[in-house]
């Protein structure tokens, strides 16, 4: 578990990935619910979604410094396989923003925020973890420089929160862009919050569930090719 | 005892040949210099060696087994130190040296005194706490030696180590390599600097353009060049000299103009001295005669037909 245990030292070493990692969970514990019904959630709630996915991209940004450093050529050339450094990083990173999700949750259960469902709210965030840690990953593969992917991706992020339903309604949306909300995660994740304040058929959960699944499966396929230079 | 044994390797990359048709035996505690100028396939070969790339032909036998280069037993048996300057800049040196004596799967007090002597060895130890972002140049070398030295390869694979940095820190690495030789490490060495071959190699290889081009002791090599000599003709303006008629005199192999110094190259007792003296008399002043002892560098002039620092902007 060596690539795991420094993984974690080299995020946390930095104090800026501290202060991103601790105080914007717990700043959005205090954000207040929306008067006018929309979001279903407090706001801290509906956009947490938005925070895992930089989080993400800047926690798997240690990966391409590997890559530009010529780390991972090194590693090849040591009795470690690929798919240890890859699933022991992707560990690091999991762990990491669990913890915000128990932070997340927990305190908004004990600052009285109405949170419905929990537990299952836990579930989809902790899916919704894991497609974003996926997307990073694919879209990381893609840059050889942290910067620039790092900014492009922001743009990416601001894309789909806006079209995928997070920061207003997609029914507010023409018909088109409505339509074409379905592709983008981040819609499966307001479907989601939907249904954990309606709680409607079960089934719905656990398909909202698997296409998230689906896409973290997809990403991490494309994100885990060994790029050595 | 041959510790690795190259067979007709061959790597393409497309359309480009990088190795073609290699063969390359390395012994058991030699020092091997690998000698070529940047793109000659020198990092390419290190990589087909280390199971880093795999190759489209021939066999790579290490320690006595065939087609090992992917087994995590041999891999454990040998050590690369990196072109670029692989460490995290986060973590302090020691950090740096337990990560890597982690992967190669040390453990508890085994690792701590390892690290410790790592440290040691390459005249880290007062800055085990400190993070290389606040190294030199050749502190940052020196680290990147350490990580490959805790596991203790037999096999120790070097890509350029002395790249970009101080001439002292320079020896200080040349003397590490020696002293590993000495405690029976294997080393292959590679560089496109030819006095690092000829001060710490008991055997070279010269490769060029994927090919090995020859091998041998720096004597060997030398000496099957000795039939030819070297003139070296300081004069006052170069641009007067009439290379092409030099060119045509008998047993001359190679004129070159390097600032004001003419270089000829000719068959050794061709007597091309007085001529070439006089031919370059007739259109300007000499400053100076000089007859050179050819060195590696030489060599590999005379059997490639360029000087090894040639593409230097071409990385292999």
């Amino acid at each position: 578990m060596t690539i795991f245990r420094f993984a974690l030292k080299r995020i946390l070493r930095d104090k800026t990935n501290v202060l991103f990692l601790t105080l914007f969970p717990i700043a959005a514990i205090f954000l207040p619910t929306a008067e006018d019904g929309w979001p279903l959630l407090p706001l801290g709630y509906q956009y947490f979604g938005i925070l895992l996915l930089f989080v993400s991209i800047r926690l798997t940004s240690i990966m391409i410094e590997d890559r530009q450093k010529g780390v991972v050529k090194r590693l090849a050339a040591a009795p470690v396989s690929h798919f240890n450094y890859l699933w022991q990083n992707l560990l690091a990173f999991s762990v990491i923003m669990i913890i915000q999700i128990i932070i997340i949750i927990s305190g908004g259960y004990a600052y009285g925020h109405e949170l419905y469902e929990p537990w299952n709210l836990t579930i989809l965030y902790l899916v919704f973890m894991f497609t974003a840690i996926s997307i990073s990953l694919a879209w990381n593969s893609l840059y050889r420089s942290k910067e620039s992917s790092f900014l492009i991706f922001m743009a990416v992020i601001v894309l789909m929160a806006l079209l995928g339903g997070i920061l207003f309604p997609v029914e507010m949306m023409p018909v088109v862009f409505e339509r074409i909300a379905v592709i983008f995660p981040t819609y499966w994740l307001s479907e989601g919050i939907e249904w954990i304040v309606f709680g409607e058929d079960r089934g719905d959960f656990l398909f909202i569930n698997g296409v998230l699944l689906l896409y973290a499966l997809f990403f991490l396929i494309i994100g885990s090719i060994r790029r050595i230079s | 005892m041959t510790i690795a044994s190259i067979k007709g390797i061959v790597k393409r990359y497309k359309h480009q040949i990088a190795l073609d048709y290699v063969d390359l035996d390395i012994h058991e505690g030699e020092i091997l210099g690998l000698l070529g100028p940047n793109g000659a396939g020198k990092t390419t070969l290190i990589h087909c060696l280390m199971g880093i790339i795999p190759f489209d032909k021939g066999v790579i036998q290490l320690f006595g087994q065939e087609g090992a280069v992917f087994h995590h037993e041999n891999k454990k048996k040998m050590g690369l130190v990196t072109q670029e300057i692989t460490v995290f800049e986060e973590l302090t040196a020691k950090e740096n040296l337990e990560f890597f004596a982690g992967v190669y799967g040390l453990k508890g007090e085994e690792k701590k005194q390892r690290v410790k002597e790592a440290l040691e060895f390459v005249g880290l130890s007062s800055k085990a706490k400190q993070t290389p972002n606040k190294f030199s140049g050749g502190m940052k070398r020196r680290l990147n030696i350490a990580c490959a030295l805790t596991h203790r390869p037999k096999l120790l694979i070097m890509d350029e180590p002395t790249v970009g940095i101080d001439p002292q820190s320079r020896n200080h690495i040349l003397d590490a390599v020696r002293k590993l030789k000495e405690q029976g490490t294997t080393i292959l060495y590679t560089t496109h600097y030819m006095e690092e071959v000829q001060s710490i190699a008991t055997r070279v290889v010269i490769v060029d353009q994927g090919q090995v081009i020859s091998e041998g002791t720096v004597d060997e090599l030398i000496n099957n060049i000795q039939h030819e000599e070297k003139i070296l003709i300081d004069v006052n303006d170069a641009t007067m000299i009439p290379i092409d008629r030099l060119k045509s005199l008998e047993g001359v192999k190679q004129v070159q103009v390097n600032g004001s110094v003419i270089q000829i190259i000719s068959n050794a007792g061709a007597g091309n001295l007085d001529r070439a003296l006089s031919i370059v008399k007739e259109t300007s002043g000499v400053v100076g005669i000089q007859a050179e002892k050819p060195n590696l560098e030489d060599v590999f002039l005379t059997l490639t037909g360029k000087q090894l620092r040639d593409g230097e902007d071409d990385p292999s």
